[in-house]
């Protein structure tokens, strides 16, 4: 088995590369090593989006029986999203789990993905933190979720006042992700972050 | 015109047979929208989402297979599963939706799953409770769009 997911795998690479996704919406996969079962991708966040100018990589674990079965995928760049979780990158995405298809590619999932990006689904959530926010207060989710492409996927919009919010908070001696977590999870209101923290 | 029992997809009553509430309360309460909560419900109870079943044995034996023949081997189509080549004189099976497929790697799949790779197309499955899901999910389709239509003919 392991040599038809090898074999298929091979053959997707030069389909990726030379797809012209790879030049338009820009994703892209790098192989980890010789046996084609670990790959990085990467995918821009999409425009008009708080991911806009962002670039995202994901763990790529290609499993023997694929592809019958899906391949394993999580975010190692950090994002704030309704669909994925703040602390591990876990993905909920049904053609991840029982929708997947053995026609689907590395190509499709990272498109998936990309999509999934622009349309969160909220009422599916792996995060619920996020997801709640998503849905109660949508102007503190752009925010956060830009906040966050900034600082960890490269993103181009700051925004101040949550930076002197999370600066506040490490003044009072907190490590500087920590603070962000418990900011961000509570729509950026500072005693309850700090209480929270120090609980 | 339609009789009743078809137009409402059951049968009469036997004679002494009661009518089964329960099914009917059941049924009536998954159609006004609680059906959504409770499928959330089932999956949080029971762990993830509701298994895809195999396709049955007699619908894989049934379909289409032959040889690739040079003419189609001209065209240089791939198989979606391995993604190479559909070579002369290669077992090919294909599915009712047109879509081919090597035997050898259509056959797995089809072990694990009961439709079509590309397109999704169901094959009839042997699993009972399965077949009874879809019939249910055909229904609440038929309701809402029996309501549309409904809607549309009083206030379209």
């Amino acid at each position: 088995m392991a040599n038809i997911a090898a074999a298929r795998i091979q053959r997707e690479f030069k389909e990726v590369v030379k797809s012209e996704e790879v030049e338009r919406c820009k994703i892209k996969v790098s192989l980890k090593n010789d046996m084609y079962n670990e790959l990085e991708g990467t995918i821009a966040g999409p425009p008009d989006t708080p991911y806009a100018g962002g670039t995202f990589k994901l763990e790529i674990k290609i499993p023997e029986t694929y592809p019958f079965n899906p391949p394993k995928v999580k975010f190692t760049t950090r994002i704030w999203h309704p669909n994925i979780s703040s602390v591990t990158g876990a993905i909920c995405l049904d053609i991840l789990k029982d929708q997947w298809a053995a026609a689907m590619t590395l190509r499709t999932v990272l498109l998936s993905l990309q999509a999934l990006l622009a349309a969160a689904e909220p009422d599916d959530p792996q995060d619920a933190v996020v997801a709640k926010q998503y849905k109660d207060c949508q102007e503190i989710f752009i925010k956060t979720a830009r906040h966050w492409t900034n600082i960890y996927a490269g993103g181009p919009h700051r925004e101040l006042d949550l930076e002197n919010k999370i600066t506040q908070v490490m003044g009072m001696g907190f490590d500087e992700g920590k603070a962000r977590v418990a900011l961000s999870s509570h729509n950026w209101d500072i005693e309850r972050a700090t209480e929270n923290l120090l609980s | 015109m339609a009789s009743y029992f078809d137009e409402h997809d059951c049968e009469p009553l036997q004679d002494g047979e009661q009518p089964n509430h329960l099914l009917h309360m059941a049924r009536l309460l998954l159609d006004s929208g609680l059906g959504a909560e409770w499928d959330m419900e089932y999956g949080s109870v029971f762990g993830g989402e509701r298994k895809v079943p195999p396709a049955s044995k007699a619908s894989v034996e049934a379909l289409d297979t032959h040889l690739v023949t040079p003419t189609e081997a001209a065209l240089e189509k791939k198989c979606p599963i391995c993604l190479s080549l559909l070579d002369e004189e290669d077992e090919v099976k294909k599915m009712p939706c047109s879509h081919i497929f090597h035997s050898k790697c259509i056959l797995p799949w089809l072990e694990k799953v009961n439709s079509c790779p590309v397109c999704r197309h169901e094959l009839p499955t042997d699993d009972p409770e399965y077949e009874e899901f879809k019939k249910h999910k055909a229904r609440a389709k038929q309701r809402e769009f029996e309501l549309d239509s409904l809607h549309n003919s009083m206030f379209g």
